[in-house]
């Protein structure tokens, strides 16, 4: 049965009880339980938000798309199917949230320029590598989001590429794309920081 | 193999320090190997390919706010109070209008028109089958159908209403974070 495997699959479950714990909230929320679905995000939350954060560089953008994120969650915890594994499931809604997010924000005449958030978000939060923060946000979403499943949310490439309904192979060869403009951008940081 | 140049070995170097190059094609990787002991800028850039998945994990961002828990919790509340208060008063509607037709027609006018709507029902299905002519139904009952079926489509109309009252809401994530 799979309450172990989506177990497994939140960040809290290194010994075999803290794991059964997690199956078990897994399985009451999907039954209905608040108070059980509760816990979960509460366990879920610093991940979704820092992947959030990562993504849209910005603090209350992050906080919407965070609790969009488990809103629908909760509105689809009946479509979750116990046999398999949660994370893939969960992050793949994760993943469709955001990029709808993206598209239905509808830039207003007081929007700024994408630089002027980033070097907002970076001046408003203490970035402990802030050359990649700032590479990291000038990347393209399609593949920024990749990048953060794979490396901030620590999903094997085989869950990416089911998250983002692509072939593993796509998700590899997009990874290493997205790597090699993020290497590029440090690289010419590092040039313009000796200069 | 021949040497690689430069721009070449930095398209490869995200394979090569995956691995997926020396599997895919041995002796490019063996050539790129070679390439990194002479190429001090393209080793630079080795260097950083081969941190930057570590960097990207040892990201950090901050933490999330106290309010989120509970913002997601209030958003899903089922039953919202003032969906509860409006299903609530169908009772007390109920209650006057059935009061309004008692005091109006009395408990006998109530099954005389009863009787008399069911007659009238009962004449037009003979008609619609060929059994009988067309019965000639008083105005008066005409009118009062039309009033029936005109009250029951208005008391559909409001329980549509009430019943996506009673759905979860889509909440206004905004308005709840700003308040």
């Amino acid at each position: 049965m799979h309450a172990q495997a989506a177990a497994e699959a939140l960040p809290m479950t290194g010994l075999p009880d803290a794991r059964a714990a997690a199956g078990q909230l897994i399985r009451q929320a999907t039954g209905g339980d608040l108070e059980a679905f509760e816990e979960l995000v509460r366990r879920l939350q610093r991940r979704v938000y820092g992947f959030a954060y990562q993504h849209l560089r910005d603090l209350d953008e992050a906080h919407d798309l965070t609790q969009e994120i488990f809103v629908k969650l909760f509105r689809n915890l009946a479509r979750y199917d116990a046999e398999r594994p949660f994370e893939p499931w969960f992050w793949k809604l994760a993943a469709n949230t955001t990029i709808n997010y993206r598209r239905k924000r509808v830039p207003t005449p007081t929007d700024q320029s994408a630089d002027q958030q980033v070097s907002e978000a970076v001046s408003s939060v203490p970035a402990h590598d802030p050359t990649l923060v700032d590479a990291l946000a000038q990347l393209d979403p399609a593949y920024r989001l990749p990048i953060l499943l794979h490396y901030y949310a620590d999903l094997p490439l085989e869950q990416v590429a089911q998250s983002l309904n692509l072939t593993v192979p796509a998700i590899k060869s997009r990874l290493h794309r997205a790597r090699a403009l993020l290497r590029n951008a440090l690289a010419e940081s590092e040039e313009t920081g000796f200069q | 193999m021949s040497a690689l140049a430069c721009a070449r070995v930095r398209v490869l170097l995200e394979p090569y320090v995956d691995g997926d190059l020396a599997l895919a094609d041995p002796g490019t990787a063996q050539a790129l190997r070679d390439h990194l002991l002479t190429c001090v800028d393209c080793r630079r850039q080795h260097e950083q390919a081969v941190s930057l998945p570590f960097r990207m994990k040892a990201l950090r961002s901050p933490s999330p706010p106290e309010s989120l828990i509970s913002g997601v919790m209030r958003s899903i509340a089922p039953q919202p109070q003032a969906s509860r208060r409006a299903w609530g008063l169908l009772i007390p509607e109920a209650l006057l209008g059935a009061f309004i037709l008692w005091y109006l027609s009395g408990l006998d006018g109530l099954s005389a028109l009863a009787s008399g709507g069911w007659s009238d029902l009962q004449g037009l299905a003979f008609w619609g089958s060929g059994a009988a002519p067309l019965p000639s139904i008083p105005v008066a009952d005409v009118l009062l159908l039309g009033a029936f079926i005109a009250l029951a489509a208005i008391a559909a109309y409001h329980l549509s209403i009430l019943a996506k009252l009673d759905q979860i809401p889509v909440p206004d994530l905004r308005e709840r974070r700003r308040a």
